[in-house]
């Protein structure tokens, strides 16, 4: 299972994959997918703007794994990868850990010494990712 | 999927085209040798017609033929085995590279611009020329620029190798030439013969190759005549003759060779062949003996005069029992079994030898008539004739037994056998029908109708036949036919129906899972695709293309990927990251097909996308598969600059990782064997610089007095307190006034100090300079042999004009022996071993000893660079063998100027001159230590302290003075005697100021 955040630009600002020999492949998966979030976002950019869902649901399956995307309303975009294996990861369960991350995204935007668009570099982020990692996997 | 050259009519059209078979004589065969050509090649360049043809179909409408192009080959020509084909595919692929240094052609997808370079063919149009289709086509085509000759070149070849299958007939022939010589003895005797034989091959049930499209195959009698050597009257006589016999529709006279062998030869003919022939080579391996020889020949004569007189027809491989081969007759040769060796040495084509001499432009004139002859008054009649007769034959079929037949078949429920195949073989595919089953006349039909051009009345016969083998559980036909209905609804002018995209899925589905033909698959996919490409549903063409990848080919998959890439980056909203991703997959495709040079091609245009963003794991494998694909491609550079990239950055890669990296960064730089290279691997971020600096260490109670130190930081309150004290002694020495030119001396330069003028460094006296070194890796790197680098430039300063002395002189490039040659005028220091821990942070003090006076210029370090890990048991072989001499430049950035209003609104940045140093003539030099200082003091308390004032140098030191900013505080004991009373001494300490406190 992979967690992405990207920031605007689709500059990586935290990336964090167990296990960690799969690695490049991940990063390949989750760049690959930024197309399909644009697309999502571009779609339905106007009609979605009201509703604030961020959520983007699945964005495609491969044979392994699913991806899941999120963005915010400042276009930072999270995503996620999980095995296809793994039943016990329905919707719902995606999109709160996506609000979660968003969550604790937000209390690293919200330090004074975090410069925006750097790589995130926080222990208590970490920890909340860490903790998220082990229940999708 | 990228821009063809051809469009998509054109390309589907040329998919399909009516197939003549050529059946020569001997002596036939020899004229057409004359100009290094076979029968069928000769035609070859002429066999599209310029005009239109015209026909009626069984409704007497008349249809048009625009355009259309007839192939025609050997009688014995068949398509490649199947290894033999993946060969040439891949050889026809490997050749076609797109050229090198053509303008690059950048595309804007979002933010991002993509420079994909191969051949432009719109850039080629010379604007104003046709300025208004040239606008309408950029305009139309805003996206889609790049176009891939290889693709296409594989697309075309592999279209024209597949084997003729039973389902179909579209490549089965329809007519036949039997070409026979004029200069003949009987040449009526020899077109019985060559007609004997085709019967025979056709329907003797001998060969199952070739395939005939109708059991009368039409037969075109050519009567060859070679003008530079034939009786004329002759071979009218003869002609006339044959017209009695075969009607004036059924034969032709063709006269060529109006030029005796090579008499004209200076003069420019066109060479209308040399772009077939290359292809033919390519795409036609297996050639009659003729066309062999053709090849022979141009690649050297000695293969090429033995056995073309002998064997003018012969198969170059061993027999197949489908094929007619030579047991029997003349025209169909001998297989000269020692062929195959030969044709296997000949591969590399040389200097073309000129095709065609014998003709003149006339006669070029005489094939494309005779083509034209041939088109319009045979075979368009011959199929307007057998269109006809099927109709008729369905017509009255449908009328009667169509509904009876489908009435018996229900009733007899499940058994559902065609009529007359009840002995059938059913394989995976369902049934085969024998070649003249009824069920097959419709899509015969339907087959002859697509040949020429009658879209509309084909795809009625498709869809017909389709339902038909779709009741009879017969797959592949039923695929087939699919297959041809979409094309054919795709092709139908002013587009009744939209293109039933579904139709194609079905028969790529049947044809891969059902009947497990995947080149038939392939067929259909490549159609498909660029069916689905001309409609701008990209997206479907792109999933098309990904479904068709599969293990069995990596050149199929690797083309097919490129391609589906290209579909990514023209969709409407371009997807750019989809595209690199997918021309990663193509680029690793490539590569294990072998296909290096397309392979580090995909991978450069992918890293496009990947560089700069941030996606630091994947770019290192780009870099690194780049550096690898381009070290085996012999291009070191990029290697180098691939690698460099992977270990430039703060990569992210574990320590392992790295050093394989830096091994194979450094092999492949070794191999590289240049010694200029920039080696960017340790980020040096400060210099600091000191000019006649004290070689001074406090030991014991002697203590060295100077704030001259590399250890010390700079501080920015204490410099113009000394700057100040040196002013007023200055003054003093002046008698009152400051003089203008009056510089404070500065011994220790670094980034915060006034670095604008050059600094003085007095000759025979050490200059440190001081470098920082940082290891951005995980792994330690070993430096060895450090030096710096200098240019210097003698002058001579006792020479009031200034004058300079000498030639710049730099150890730049020196050897060794010249390095200990230069050691006379500037000994550098060498610092042996230097070692960086893991990310390590550190500085290098360099030490240089001026011999002469002259302008120094530091210009960089240079080092040999290991990895670190090279044990002492291996010694220096290993040592030798992992280690490349590098090189930093020091190039030291000013201070930001700030001045004025322009300074202050761009950026501009000042000159710094701290490693340029002047070196001055021999001065005295002046060392001081102060003995029993003491640290610390009562208030009133008075100490005694000595100073020790040596002057190292050869030069005498006179007029020495002491300042101090507070005087007060010191007062020379008695025992100064020995000091002279004018003593000029710049005690800078900062001991005073803990004095002051």
């Amino acid at each position: 299972a992979e967690i992405c955040i990207t920031s605007m630009d689709n500059y990586p600002l935290y990336i964090r994959s167990i296990p960690t020999q799969g690695e490049l492949k991940f990063h390949y998966t989750v760049h690959t997918s930024l197309d399909v979030v644009e697309e999502k976002i571009s779609g339905v950019g106007k009609a979605l703007a009201d509703q604030r869902e961020l959520y983007l649901g699945l964005l495609y399956p491969t044979e392994d794994y699913k991806v899941y995307g999120y963005v915010t309303n400042s276009k930072v975009k999270f995503v996620i990868v999980v095995d296809s294996s793994n039943t016990s990861l329905r919707d719902n369960e995606i999109r709160s850990m996506f609000r979660k991350l968003h969550n604790s995204f937000t209390d690293v935007m919200c330090n004074p010494f975090y410069n925006p668009g750097d790589p995130i570099q926080s222990k208590a982020f970490d920890s909340i990712v860490s903790t998220m990692m082990v229940q999708a996997c | 999927m990228a821009q063809c050259v051809q469009s998509v009519q054109e390309f589907i059209q040329d998919s399909f085209v009516p197939m003549v078979a050529v059946l020569c004589s001997e002596d036939a065969e020899r004229v057409t040798r004359k100009n290094s050509l076979s029968f069928p090649e000769l035609l070859r360049p002429f066999c599209r017609l310029t005009s239109e043809g015209h026909l009626r179909d069984p409704n007497n409408q008349v249809v048009v033929v625009k355009g259309l192009r007839i192939s025609v080959t050997g009688i014995n020509t068949r398509p490649p085995q199947t290894p033999e084909m993946h060969r040439l595919l891949s050889q026809a692929v490997s050749v076609c590279q797109p050229p090198e240094g053509s303008p690059a052609n950048v595309i804007t997808a979002g933010d991002y611009d993509l420079n994909i370079s191969d051949r432009t063919v719109k850039a080629s149009v010379p604007w104003y020329s046709d300025w208004k289709e040239t606008l309408t086509q950029l305009s139309s085509s805003k996206y889609y620029t790049a176009t891939t000759p290889w693709f296409e070149t594989y697309r075309e070849n592999f279209l024209q190798s597949m084997p003729a299958s039973e389902h179909e007939f579209l490549n089965h022939y329809l007519a036949c030439m039997l070409v026979v010589s004029s200069c003949e003895a009987v040449p009526t005797e020899q077109f019985l013969k060559l007609s004997q034989e085709q019967h025979r091959i056709q329907h003797s049930g001998e060969y199952t190759h070739p395939k005939w499209f109708i059991p009368n195959t039409l037969k075109y009698y050519v009567l060859l005549h070679d003008i530079s050597e034939g009786d004329e009257q002759r071979a009218d006589s003869v002609y006339e003759d044959m017209k009695q016999r075969y009607g004036t529709q059924g034969c032709y006279l063709l006269k060529i060779n109006s030029r005796s062998g090579s008499t004209g030869a200076d003069e420019q003919m066109p060479d209308p062949w040399s772009q077939y022939l290359h292809k033919t080579s390519i795409h036609n391996p297996v050639k009659s003996a003729v066309s062999n020889a053709v090849e022979n020949n141009i690649d050297g004569p000695l293969v090429f005069a033995d056995d073309n007189e002998t064997h003018p027809l012969q198969l170059d491989q061993p027999t197949d029992a489908g094929y007619p081969s030579n047991n029997a007759s003349q025209s169909v040769n001998n297989v000269d079994m020692t062929r195959p060796q030969k044709q296997a040495s000949v591969t590399s084509h040389t200097t073309p030898t000129p095709r065609g001499t014998c003709l003149t432009l006339n006669d070029h004139d005489h094939i494309r008539q005779f083509i034209q002859e041939f088109t319009f008054r045979g075979l368009l009649p011959h199929i307007e004739k057998n269109i006809r007769q099927l109709n008729d034959q369905l017509v009255s079929r449908k009328g009667l037994s169509r509904s009876l037949f489908s009435a018996t078949k229900k009733l007899f429920g499940g058994g559902k056998v065609p009529e007359k195949s009840i002995a059938e073989l059913k394989n995976t595919a369902g049934l085969l029908y024998p070649s003249e089953a009824p069920e097959l006349q419709i899509r015969k039909m339907a087959d002859l109708c697509f040949l020429v051009q009658h879209y509309e009345l084909a795809y009625n016969c498709y869809h017909t036949a389709k339902k038909d083998f779709l009741s009879d559980q017969a797959m592949l036909y039923a695929a087939g036919a699919l297959e041809m209905a979409a094309v054919a609804a795709f092709l139908q002018s002013g587009a009744p129906r939209p293109y039933p995209a579904h139709y194609m899925d079905t028969a790529i589905q049947t044809y891969r899972d059902v009947c497990k033909n995947m080149l038939l698959a392939e067929r259909c996919c490549l159609l498909s695709a660029e069916i689905l490409k001309s409609q701008t549903k990209y997206s479907d063409a792109a999933t098309l293309l990904i479904k068709m990848t599969s293990e069995d080919s990596d050149l199929r998959s690797a083309l097919l990927l490129e391609q589906a890439a290209h579909c990514f980056i023209n969709m409407r909203g371009p997807m750019v990251r989809k595209f690199a991703f997918h021309m990663i997959l193509a680029g690793h495709r490539f590569s294990k097909a072998g296909q290096k040079r397309h392979a580090l091609r995909c991978y450069c245009q992918a890293l496009q996308v990947y560089k700069g963003k941030g996606w630091a794991l994947a770019e290192d494998h780009i870099n690194f598969t780049i550096g690898r694909q381009s070290f085996t491609l012999r291009q070191p550079d990029n290697a180098v600059a691939a690698f460099r990239h992977i270990l430039i950055n703060d990569s992210k890669q574990s320590a392992v990782q790295q050093t394989a990296f830096l091994r194979e960064y450094l092999y492949v730089y070794k191999v590289r064997n240049t010694h200029r290279l920039l080696l960017r691997l340790t980020g040096m971020y400060s210099t600091s610089c000191i000019m006649e600096a004290l070689t001074l260490f406090s030991t014991g109670e002697k203590q060295a007095a100077t704030h001259v130190s590399l250890d010390q930081e700079f501080d920015r309150d204490l410099s113009p307190l000394w700057r100040e004290l040196e002013e007023r002694v200055v003054a003093v020495v002046n008698r009152g006034a400051v003089p203008i030119t009056f510089q404070p001396s500065q011994c220790c330069l670094n980034s915060q100090t006034d670095n604008l003028r050059y600094p003085l460094a007095v000759v025979e006296e050490p200059i440190i300079v001081e470098v920082v070194f940082r290891n951005p890796l995980k792994i330690p790197l070993a430096l060895s042999a450090l030096c710096l680098l200098w240019k210097f430039t003698p002058k001579d300063f006792s020479d009031p004009q200034g004058n300079t002395a000498g030639e710049t002189i730099t150890n730049e490039k020196a050897s060794l022996k010249e390095t200990m040659a230069l050691n006379d005028i500037i000994d550098t220091q060498v610092i042996p071993e230097f070692t960086i821990s893991p990310e390590e942070t550190k500085v290098a003090r360099l030490k240089l000893l001026p011999h002469k006076t002259g302008e120094l210029h530091v210009l960089g370090v240079v080092y040999n660079l290991g990895t670190g890990e090279v044990d002492n048991s291996e010694g220096s072989l290993a040592e030798d063998l992992m280690c490349v001499r590098g090189q930093q430049n020091l190039e030291i950035q000013g201070p930001r100027l700030n001045m004025t209003k322009e300074e202050k609104t761009s950026v501009t940045y000042g000159p710094d001159h701290r490693l340029d140093p002047i070196i001055t003539p021999l001065m005295p030099l002046l060392e001081v230590f102060f003995i029993n200082f003491p640290t610390g003091l009562l208030c009133g308390e008075i100490r005694k302290a000595w100073v020790e004032f040596v002057n190292v140098s050869a030069v005498p030191l006179t007029g020495l003075r002491v300042a101090s900013t507070h005087p007060e505080f010191f007062t020379f004991g008695s025992a100064a005697s020995d000091l002279t009373p004018c003593i000029l001494l710049l005690i800078h300490l900062f001991s005073f100021c803990i004095l002051r406190n």
